[in-house]
């Protein structure tokens, strides 16, 4: 039973929602509404939300965000050759989407398969999401799970021949949207991701990920720079035998991001790697919370988290490699570092390792500091400005996570995106 | 002796010796200090009251403020819960089923000097190897160190036996006595300070503590004297049923300077101990303290059965500027370690340290770290920390490094490094960093790996056993933290590790 | 002295045949030299015979003075008298180089039944051993083979095995890594135990090391066997001609 006061919050927030019962989907959703009334939703004294305040999240009304225009700035991903679906405040928008044929791949909408009587979605709906409430619960994914209007269901079978690109744009001051989305890679399948864009003045998104042997998924995303917005993100990954999964997230700006990744490698030989860069100035926070779990034999994971703060913002990192007992051989590693431009910014974090297993070679490092002045000394004698030396510095100190990109192209345009964020925030 | 020999006979005497391998085994595998004196005890009725208390504190012929602050520790006890947040588990432990107050009948008239106690006592830390007579203690080497002279204060159960030295420590103005006569003898000094560490509402065990400690060590080093000598306490368990509750209090003033000492055993039985400690540092401006232990409770046997509980706060408060303190720990007993030796780093330019090693085989589980608070600008801090897993044991370590927004410039250099032996065991770091300003610079290194199969079949084609190749490993894993050791603790600890982590190859 | 009979080895892990009935006999007070093209097992020879994890033989035997190598322990097989110089000899952080020498002598004095040697006598034997190594008072102190250059290892590898005077000792590639000083100073030093009762076992892929430790026998290794045994002038053939010719004549 929940405390009074939790099971108050929770009323609070879950009043305005609609429930849709019935179908497959239904049931996925009682179920998740039924963990959700077990743990209630996040509070300040909860282990993993000592360093992020959940309140803006938790609240019945999503607090209001401005609408953004990014001027002159081309979005995200322009140049790359993609299958572009859309989201306006989480609504579908057919016109402004390609259409969803792509060799190999099925993609349907969540709204229309979960009018269908059988679809391979419900076999992952849900099931990671609950799957990764052990042994932290996730709330807000719950809440997803249980409410989520929206979402896109995408099975591959073959290699899919362009990124799908996941494209949110937000029009409300006061949208409140959760979006849910299943992936399936088959044997041997491999198919690129790409999600961007400010998709609400309050987001909640899940991910469920489920890769079979040798299936590879590559996963890239620029939250958008859109200021006011609050966001709480969630990828649920599970890896069968040799395969990978690869993630990297820019975040820009935002006063309050969360993004938590949950990956499970359960097959022998499998590999993950998840990386982010993130910049905030101001009034900015931004946690990544994120959890692998080793069970298969001769795994790899790799976390490589950056944050560039200034003028007050927030960076908060909380990872874990958990090694169980059956995973020998595991090859985990665990990078988070903050590089803060000014007095007044904060890093908070927590790396932990807890492990099981005998024979591992898992590390993690973590710093945090200022930029080097010797470096930017060097630069400078050598002719290099100021503003030029230190943002050259800075993103020498973001290409660990940067090289996680595979595809040159993107990592060219992220790499360009931070340039830009450098230039609008000097100073 | 020319300078080549010299460094290399410094160096035959680090790592493993022969010597000490031979001597693990020769011990047959098992805790060497598991004995217990047979003497005749006065117990306070077992459980936990009022009366209890004021009991304890009649015992020892407190103040009547002393008492008020130990009943006022109690009832803010009672409304507590104990923390489970740390990996360990154990089954509830009933408060009711202890003794807290035990003390050997022979005391019952507080004996003038050393000379007149009980001989079986006395005998008791002969046993131990522990010199409670005045005597020059010499390093077990080879005739490479001086003679040194070590102070000491035996604590057993729940008094203190007396102390060593105190003369001679009395002539350079140093107090050291129990805290129980220090409350007598020097009640201005322990009102100003006790509790102004760890206050008697910090945390469920050290509340408990406050109220019902019953004896300690008090040290007191007056303003830029270097203590002639190290100072020890060696503290016993050896009633049954029976909780050790010792306060330690000591307060270094400026610019001064001592080297501390504890050590502490217990008798092997089934069922398990608590021992709920507090420790308690002040450091005024330019003085310096060094806390060394070489903990080695029982550890409770292959399957569990019986150990201490080990619940201690330990904390150094870095009062006065450019103050200085370094911890090092040896845990290699108890059943579960429960301890967190931190450093509030309050003047401007003071520093902390903190070396560990921490053993876990059997059963044991030990969640130990340290915490640096850094308060003051351009203050520096430095954490070592080499924890080792077999059998079925669970070892973590938990720290925290606080970097406040006014500490500017500050420092914090942090290396956790795991070793795990065997398949069965568990090695976890929970680190938390926070840092709330951005001159200051933080570094975190952890790793985590087993013992490595490269090294040891190197070892082993040079003709040593999987034991001893082991052995040699571990110490070459653990020698930084070694080396931070009064030298004797360094030769006790090296064999410790070695004792320890037997039977858990093969 | 040592006796290889039809050593068959696959590796543990894998399914993969590395020595295919190797057989080699070496006697006391002589000196063996193996080469052999990069794969053709002879690391693998050297740790099987020093009994490193991950081997599985399957075939054959290999004895030192009559006992059965291949059933004991590393330890024992050290104490028994083998010795293996390391082609990548192992860092241990932490462990004096002192100490280690000291522990390893001990035991296997002790396994020998031999009293252990006292500190000062120890002393006296590694300062006299490691200055005809050209080994000074810093490397002794710092931890094995930690920050050592490719040549100090391999010196290093060499006091070892004058300090622990082993009957059988095997050189695996050490020779590689090591400028023209240091391999005379390593080749002096192994030079200066053969004695009758002693036999080497020099691995090796180049001639040059046998130009400053003169085999008596050369065998070349191909495919986990011994494909040609000859005198010293078939290391010479080897240096002019390369492997290629006594392959194909082997095959």
């Amino acid at each position: 039973m929940l405390p009074k006061a939790r099971a108050d919050v929770l009323s609070a927030r879950i009043a305005g929602l609609s429930f849709v019962p019935g179908g497959w989907l239904g049931a996925a959703r009682e179920d998740a509404l039924s963990r959700l009334g077990m743990m209630g939703l996040p509070a300040r004294r909860d282990e993993y939300w000592r360093y992020t305040d959940p309140a803006d999240l938790i609240a019945a009304a999503a607090p209001a965000a401005a609408t953004f225009d990014a001027g002159d700035e081309p979005p995200v991903f322009d140049g790359i050759d993609r299958l572009k679906l859309v989201f306006v405040d989480g609504v579908f928008d057919a016109a402004a989407s390609d259409d969803p044929a792509l060799a190999g791949v099925e993609i349907d909408r969540l709204s229309t398969a979960a009018l269908t009587d059988i679809h391979w979605a419900r076999e992952l709906y849900g099931v990671l999401e609950a799957r990764g409430q052990n042994p932290v619960a996730r709330p807000l994914a719950a809440l997803n799970t249980a409410f989520a209007t929206e979402g896109v269901l995408i099975r591959v079978t073959g290699r899919a021949e362009r990124p799908i690109s996941l494209i949110y744009t937000h029009a409300s001051e006061t949208s409140d949207v959760a979006l849910h989305h299943c992936i399936r890679l088959e044997a041997g399948a491999e198919l690129t991701v790409l999600e961007n864009g400010p998709a609400a003045a309050r987001f909640n998104k899940v991910m469920e990920v489920d890769l079979a042997e040798g299936a590879r998924f590559h996963h890239i995303r620029a939250q958008g720079r859109d200021h006011e917005r609050r966001a709480a993100t969630h990828v649920f990954a599970r890896l069968a035998e040799g395969a990978r999964f690869k993630s990297f997230t820019l975040t820009a700006n935002g006063v309050l991001t969360r993004n938590e990744v949950v990956i499970e490698l359960l097959g022998n030989e499998a590999s993950a790697h998840v990386a982010g860069a993130a910049v905030g100035d101001g009034q900015f926070h931004h946690d990544d919370t994120v959890f692998i779990t080793h069970e298969g034999r001769g795994c790899e994971s790799r976390q490589v988290f950056k944050k560039v703060l200034k003028n007050g913002a927030v960076g908060v990192f909380q990872g874990k490699i958990l090694v169980r007992q059956t995973a020998q051989k595991t090859d985990g590693y665990q990078i988070s570092q903050s590089l803060m431009l000014d007095e007044d910014s904060q890093f908070l974090a927590k790396p932990e390792l807890e492990i099981y297993a005998d024979d591992v070679k898992c590390s993690h490092g973590s710093t945090s500091g200022a930029i080097d002045e010797t470096a930017l000394f060097y630069l400078r004698a050598r002719g290099v400005p100021e503003k030029a030396a230190q943002s050259l510095l800075v993103l020498a100190f973001l290409a660990e996570a940067i090289q996680e990109i595979a595809d040159e192209a993107i990592a060219e345009d992220i790499r360009q995106r931070l340039e830009n964020w450098l230039s609008r925030h000097e100073g | 002796m020319t300078a080549l020999e010299t460094e290399l006979r410094a160096d035959v005497r680090d790592g493993v010796d022969r010597e000490t391998i031979d001597t693990v085994q020769a011990m047959s595998g098992s805790y060497k200090h598991g004995w217990e004196t047979e003497i005749e005890m006065d117990y306070a009725p077992k459980g936990l009251s009022e009366d209890i208390v004021r009991l304890i504190s009649g015992k020892n012929n407190e103040p009547e403020w002393l008492l008020d602050w130990r009943l006022a520790a109690y009832r803010r006890w009672l409304k507590m819960t104990e923390p489970r947040w740390a990996m360990v588990h154990y089954p509830d432990i009933d408060y009711q089923d202890q003794y807290y107050y035990a003390k050997p009948r022979s005391m019952a008239v507080k004996p003038k000097s050393l000379d007149e106690v009980d001989p079986k006592l006395l005998a008791t830390y002969e046993k131990l190897g522990i010199p409670l007579k005045e005597q020059m203690l010499l390093a077990g080497v080879e005739g490479a160190a001086e003679p040194r002279k070590v102070a000491v204060d035996a604590v057993f159960d729940s008094v203190s036996l007396g102390t060593t030295f105190k003369a001679e420590l009395a002539k350079a103005g140093v107090i050291f006595c129990s805290i129980s006569e220090a409350v007598r003898e020097h009640p201005d000094l322990v009102q100003k300070y006790l509790g102004s560490v760890v206050p008697p509402t910090d945390n469920f065990f050290a509340t408990l503590n406050s109220a019902v400690f019953s004896d300690g060590s008090f040290v007191y080093i007056p303003p830029g004297v270097r203590c002639p000598m190290e100072l020890s306490t060696y503290f016993r368990i050896n009633a049954e049923n029976t909780g050790q509750f010792e306060r330690t209090l000591i307060v270094a003033d400026r610019a001064s300077y001592v080297s501390y000492l504890e050590g502490c055993t217990a008798p092997k039985r089934d069922t398990h101990q608590l021992h709920a400690a507090v420790v308690e540092i002040v450091i005024l401006d330019d003085a310096e303290v060094k806390y060394s232990t070489v903990q080695n409770w029982y550890p409770g046997d292959e399957e569990g059965r019986g150990g201490i509980y080990n619940f201690v706060t330990k904390r150094a408060d870095c009062r006065g500027d450019r103050a200085k303190v370094m911890w090092t720990q040896v845990e290699t007993g108890s059943a579960i370690t429960w301890k967190y030796p931190s450093c509030i780093l309050r003047g401007d330019d003071s520093q902390g340290e903190f070396y560990s090693i921490a053993i876990a085989n059997n059963a044991q589980q030990a969640d130990t770290g340290t915490k640096m608070v850094h308060l003051g600008k351009r203050t520096k801090s430095r954490i070592v920390s080499k924890g080792i897993s077999a059998g079925r044991a669970q070892n973590t370590y938990r720290g925290l490094v606080s970097m406040h927004p006014k500490a500017t410039d500050s420092r914090n250099y942090t290396q956790c490094d795991s070793l795990l032996i065997g398949d069965r065991c568990g090695a976890h770091t929970v680190p938390y960093i926070e840092v709330r300003n951005a001159s200051s610079r933080v570094e975190h290194e952890a790793t985590t790996s087993k013992v490595d199969d490269d090294q040891l079949f190197y070892c082993r084609s040079r003709g040593m056993d999987e034991e001893a190749a082991v052995a040699l490993v571990v110490n070459g894993f653990v020698k930084d933290v070694l080396q931070t050791l009064p030298m004797e603790f360094a030769m006790e600890a090296q064999s410790l590790v070695a004792i320890s982590l037997e039977g858990s190859v093969g | 002295m040592l006796e290889i009979n039809n050593l068959h080895v696959k590796l543990e892990a894998e399914d993969k045949p590395i020595l295919k009935g190797l057989s080699l006999t070496v006697g006391a007070g002589s000196v063996h030299a193996i080469m052999g093209p990069n794969g053709s097992g002879k690391s693998t020879l050297s740790y099987v015979l020093a009994g490193r994890d991950g081997y599985a033989v399957t075939d054959g035997s290999a004895m030192l003075d009559g006992a059965d190598l291949l059933e004991m322990e590393p330890e024992d097989r050290a104490s028994a008298g083998l010795f293996l110089a390391f082609q990548y000899p192992v860092e241990i952080p932490g462990v004096g180089n002192m100490t280690f020498l000291r522990t390893a002598v001990n035991a296997q004095r002790k396994a020998r039944g031999q009293d252990e040697m006292s500190a000062g006598e120890f002393l006296k034997v590694v300062r006299e051993k490691a200055r005809a190594l050209k080994i000074d008072a810093e490397m002794l102190k710092r931890p094995v083979n930690v920050g050592f250059s490719g040549g100090e290892k391999k010196r290093n590898e060499i006091l070892q095995m004058a300090m622990l005077e082993p009957k059988m000792c095997i050189l695996d590639e050490t020779d590689s890594g090591l400028d023209v000083d240091a391999m005379k100073l390593v080749s002096d030093g192994v030079n200066a135990l053969r004695d009758a009762g002693r036999a080497f076992l020099v691995i090796t892929h180049y001639q040059r090391l046998l130009d400053h430790i003169r085999p008596d026998v050369v065998h070349i290794m191909a495919d986990g066997r011994i494909v040609k045994t000859g005198g010293p002038d078939l290391a010479l053939e080897v240096e002019r001609n390369g492997y290629a010719d006594i392959l194909a004549e082997a095959v």
